[in-house]
């Protein structure tokens, strides 16, 4: 293969969901009907790139919703071999997929397998069936579990399991009994995430809803807690809100959190390509009418200035449990992160976080990274860090 | 040039609220000055802050023509009155000017503590005093309550005085009358050397300063050198004339007896102040008008600007309101925990409000004010006298012998049943109670000496608030006297903030500082570290508090899809950052300076 070849990561959205959840604010329709006429559009749109085919080799493919696991294997299929056909793509490549349990069935997960996904990301949220029906989710704890052993049936080897905490009216108890639940299932992912409750969603406008959400120091305590116990389960954290086993670590997303390149396809999905940020409207029949005018369907569109990239690196840098690389910052920025950063670190350094040992970043060998204290307050220690007006 | 027989200086003294302003737009209307249709609302008010607030800030005169019953015309000039206490000294000056007053009371609230202030003014410059009753329009209107008050309480008679409502219209011709009638006509000498009061100025741009004066003595025209008693600055007269309802009417002379303006390529107000006397520089006339002052800030605060490279802005902006406000000091000052900014002098807190909400509004400049203080005496032990105007400059106590601090009287009117409640006020702000007078059956006059530096906070909102509104204050300086007065220093994270120290009476240290690390508290977002609070007294620290550590702050996602949502909330929480001053390693709120200071409990 040519030296050459820029590494990129690809996302494919699809905007399809059977009922939207209440607390959702991503971009999707519920008119299924649309299906067909949608994969015809996406295939137009990513083979519209086949000129890059000579530039780019793909590493990741990432196939995310809406409801992905609403297409059928077929359909599944066709979208990844357009981008086989337009792209070259790494012969080991991550090829993952968003399934909904309450979707799956053998027939479309030997599809998806016989498609080429290769790593399933399975929404359960919760083992507890009332909070399940809280966040108005079309499925219960048992669909989920005969979904995830007919996964593990038609050989997917590499599953992701997304929980979420701090949900109305959830106790450390059934948090803890969701936790155990999943880890006794042995996936090899586990995303765990704090509810972040949307204004414009029917439950950020359900008052009675936002009161049963436990306080922030709740909260904080839930999500420390919940790490000790992953850990000792094996799943290491490698991000603010991802655990692993060992060599599981999602590639697509290490990649965009590297500051790494990445294309997206769809209407609402964001790209970062060759230093330009841009994104695509939420207008799904334009879209499906001109899937290639990109002038028609951008939504935002912002060359990157070296700047701009640097702040972003150090910002998603920062998310990472390995946090920031000196050597590797200094190469590819050719500054030295010390003397930028070092003055507004340091006093998160050998200061004490408040009722705790710990500070709010830490030293390693080979740069800086947050604490998990830190990670609770990332947001305002981005800001300071990255503020150059602070000094 | 009118015969002096012809002519009716006045001015209108009112209570805030009582309807002046309404009752000079009437008369205006009512001699044809001004068409209704053409007639903003409150002629005679026309900054924005005045309108806003109800309260008339500068004087402001008008002359116009009345067909008399008598069927001679007359020329009546109407002085307008600030009606604020701060503004004390330009109502005397503006009643010097006039030989009657029209005394407003409204008819459902009777009289007022400004009522009596502003009559007594007006009875110590020998002005006829007509009174008139407005509002009678209201329900609530008592109409013949309210004469006997007049009669009673002010000792002038009211039986055939005007009921009018300025509102409506009614009446206002018995008012119009009476002013012929009633008031005297000037008897100045035309053929003395000049001599005319200035009463009011203000910068023009094209103009320079424009004059207002009351010609007592002579005449005046342009070409003729002037010069100003008082401070000595001599000018030639570019333009004479009157002021009209429509604006500056120039005019050959303006003589004794008239009210008009005089332009002469002024470049400052600071040359033309008000009560100084103008005459003629070749011919003067042998004494200036007794009572000139000049008018002298009673209270202190530090205005910076929230983003410090505003700073020349701010200067800028101070010095184009100095052209017009010739009470308005200031000087550069340097603050640890504020940077550049300047320590300017008021003559009191509605005029430091005023002046704050003009650079802000007509500026466009975000402020930081410090708290205001006033100007303490100290007598160190080695004899020096300083008065000290920012307590960040107060001496160690053992550099001491002896501290005074302003007192002033205050004359508070209230309803009988409040009278506990303003008693305890009072007490609490170390008042000294002289005297209580009845007015009538339900209502009450309290006088009490207090000192300056327990009113210039929050004295009229407390006062209102535990009258539901219906006491009224007015007070005057009264000298200084000796205080044990300390330095309360607020520290935030071990550091000294200067901005926020101030001084205080020693008994009321411990409460103070107390109640400030509170509000602090309160008023102090959390941060990444705990932030300690502590007030202290000499070193030692009386009060304690602690903003707890901010908690939780985290993007749970961040995805290709979240970059945006990710860099706004970024840049939105910096903006919001923006605007915080930092203190140390503190970041605290612009309004915390201010909202340290409301403080009265109830």
């Amino acid at each position: 293969m040519d030296k050459k070849l820029e590494k990129l990561g690809i996302y494919i959205h699809i905007p399809f969901c059977v009922k939207k959840c209440a607390y959702c604010d991503f971009y999707s329709i519920c008119d299924l009907s649309q299906i067909d006429a949608y994969v015809k559009a996406l295939i137009e749109q990513i083979k519209s790139y086949r000129s890059e085919r000579k530039h780019y080799l793909v590493e990741t493919i990432y196939i995310g919703g809406g409801t992905p696991s609403l297409l059928s294997g077929a359909q599944m299929c066709e979208i990844i071999r357009a981008v086989y056909k337009t792209f070259k793509v790494s012969d080991d490549a991550e090829i993952t997929m968003e399934a909904n349990p309450g979707t799956l069935d053998t027939e479309k997960l030997a599809g998806y397998h016989n498609a080429g996904i290769n790593r399933l990301s399975i929404g359960l949220q919760s083992a507890d069936n009332a909070e399940l029906a809280m966040l108005s989710r079309i499925h219960t704890k048992e669909d989920f579990e005969s979904s995830f052993y007919l996964a593990r049936l038609e050989g997917f080897e590499n599953i992701n399991i997304d929980l979420m905490y701090a949900l109305p009216g959830q106790t450390r108890e059934t948090l803890f009994r969701t936790i155990e639940y999943v880890t006794s299932l042995e996936p090899e992912h586990i995303s765990f995430y704090g509810l972040t409750v949307e204004p414009e969603t029917p439950f950020g406008q359900n008052p009675e809803l936002l009161q049963k959400i436990p306080d922030d120091e709740t909260q904080n305590a839930l999500y420390l807690d919940a790490i000790e116990k992953l850990e000792h389960c094996g799943f290491l954290q490698y991000e603010v809100s991802n655990f692993a086993k060992p060599g599981f670590e999602c590639k697509h997303n290490l990649n965009f959190w590297h500051g790494k390149e990445y294309l997206g396809f769809g209407p609402a999905a964001h790209s970062i390509f060759k230093g330009v940020h841009f994104s695509y409207a939420k207008e799904f029949l334009n879209f499906i009418a001109f899937p290639t005018d990109k002038d028609t369907l951008y939504q935002e569109f912002e060359k990157l200035d070296d700047d701009a990239l640097e702040k972003q690196y150090v910002m998603l840098g920062f998310r990472l449990k390995g946090g920031i690389d000196v050597k590797e910052y200094n190469k590819r920025f050719g500054k030295d992160f010390d003397e930028i950063y070092f003055e507004r670190i340091k006093p998160f350094l050998d200061r004490n976080a408040p009722e705790a040992d710990e500070p709010y970043i830490i030293k390693t060998k080979t740069g800086y990274r947050f604490s998990r204290k830190g990670f609770l307050l990332s947001n305002e220690l981005l800001r300071k860090i990255l503020d150059d007006e602070e000094e | 040039m009118q015969k002096q027989d012809k002519i009716r200086n006045f001015s209108i003294i009112a209570h805030i609220d009582h309807g002046k302003s309404t009752l000079a737009d009437r008369l205006l209307e009512a001699t044809q000055s001004v068409s209704t249709r053409e007639m903003e609302e409150q002629l005679l008010d026309n900054m924005d802050i005045e309108r806003e607030r109800g309260i008339t800030i500068k004087a402001r005169a008008v002359k116009v023509k009345y067909e008399a019953k008598d069927g001679e015309i007359y020329d009546l000039n109407l002085i307008d009155t600030p009606g604020h206490v701060d503004f004390n000294y330009e109502v005397s000056r503006s009643l010097r000017a006039c030989e009657g007053a029209l005394l407003v009371v409204d008819a459902t609230q009777g009289i007022e503590a400004q009522t009596l202030a502003n009559t007594y003014l007006a009875l110590e410059n020998d002005l006829e005093i007509i009174p008139v009753i407005n509002k009678i329009d209201l329900p609530s209107a008592d109409i013949d309550g309210v004469r006997g008050e007049i009669e009673e309480v002010i000792g002038i008679p009211a039986e055939d005085c005007p009921a009018v409502s300025a509102k409506t219209g009614l009446n206002i011709g018995d008012v119009l009358e009476k002013i012929v009638t009633d008031i005297p006509a000037p008897k100045g000498d035309v053929n003395a050397p000049l001599k005319a009061l200035i009463f009011d100025s203000y910068y023009d741009s094209y103009r320079g300063v424009v004059v207002y004066v009351r010609v007592l003595d002579g005449n005046i025209r342009a070409g003729e050198k002037i010069r100003m008693m008082n401070t000595g600055a001599e000018f030639e007269v570019v333009e004479v004339g009157y002021m009209s309802a429509f604006g500056l009417a120039p005019a050959e002379e303006i003589s004794a007896g008239e009210v008009g303006y005089i332009t002469a390529s002024i470049k400052s107000v600071a040359d033309t102040r008000v009560g100084d006397t103008v005459t003629d520089a070749e011919n003067p006339t042998a004494e200036a008008f007794p009572g000139f002052k000049e008018a002298l800030p009673m209270v202190y605060a530090g205005i910076y600007p929230a983003d410090g490279a505003k700073y020349p802005d701010l200067r800028d902006a101070l010095e184009k309101l100095q052209l017009n406000d010739a009470s308005l000091v200031f000087e550069p000052e340097t603050s640890i925990a504020l940077g550049f900014g300047f320590r300017c002098g008021f003559l009191g807190l509605l005029h430091m409000e005023i002046i704050a909400e003009r650079l802000e509004r007509e500026f466009n400049l975000d402020l930081v004010t410090t708290a205001p203080s006033v100007i303490y005496k100290v007598t160190y032990k080695n004899g020096e006298v300083k008065y000290i105007d920012n307590p960040a400059n107060y001496p160690d106590p053992d550099e001491i012998a002896k501290a005074e601090e302003p007192v002033v009287k205050g004359n508070i009117i209230t309803p009988v049943e409040y009278v506990g409640g303003i008693m305890k006020l009072c007490q609490e702000r170390r008042g000294i109670h002289l005297d209580t007078k009845y007015l009538d059956q339900t209502r009450v006059e309290l006088h009490y000496t207090l000192p300056l530096n327990e009113i210039v906070y929050d004295f009229f909102d407390a006062l209102k608030s535990r009258t539901k509104g219906y006491a009224s204050l007015d007070y005057e300086l009264d000298g200084y006297k000796e205080s044990r007065l300390v330095k309360l220093e607020i520290l935030l994270n071990q550091e000294i903030v200067d901005a926020l120290s101030f001084i205080v009476h020693a008994d009321k240290a411990y409460t103070r500082g107390r109640k400030i690390a509170e509000a602090l508290k309160e008023n102090i977002p959390r941060q990444l570290f705990e932030v300690p609070i502590q007030a202290a007294v000499g070193g030692r620290v009386i009060a304690r508090e602690t903003v707890k550590a901010m908690r939780k702050d985290v993007l749970a996602k961040c995805y290709g899809g979240d970059i945006t949502r990710k860099k706004k909330l970024l840049e939105k929480q910096k903006e919001g950052k923006k605007k915080m001053r930092k203190l140390g390693s503190v970041e605290v709120p612009p309004e915390t300076f201010m909202a340290v200071l409301k403080l009265d409990e109830e």
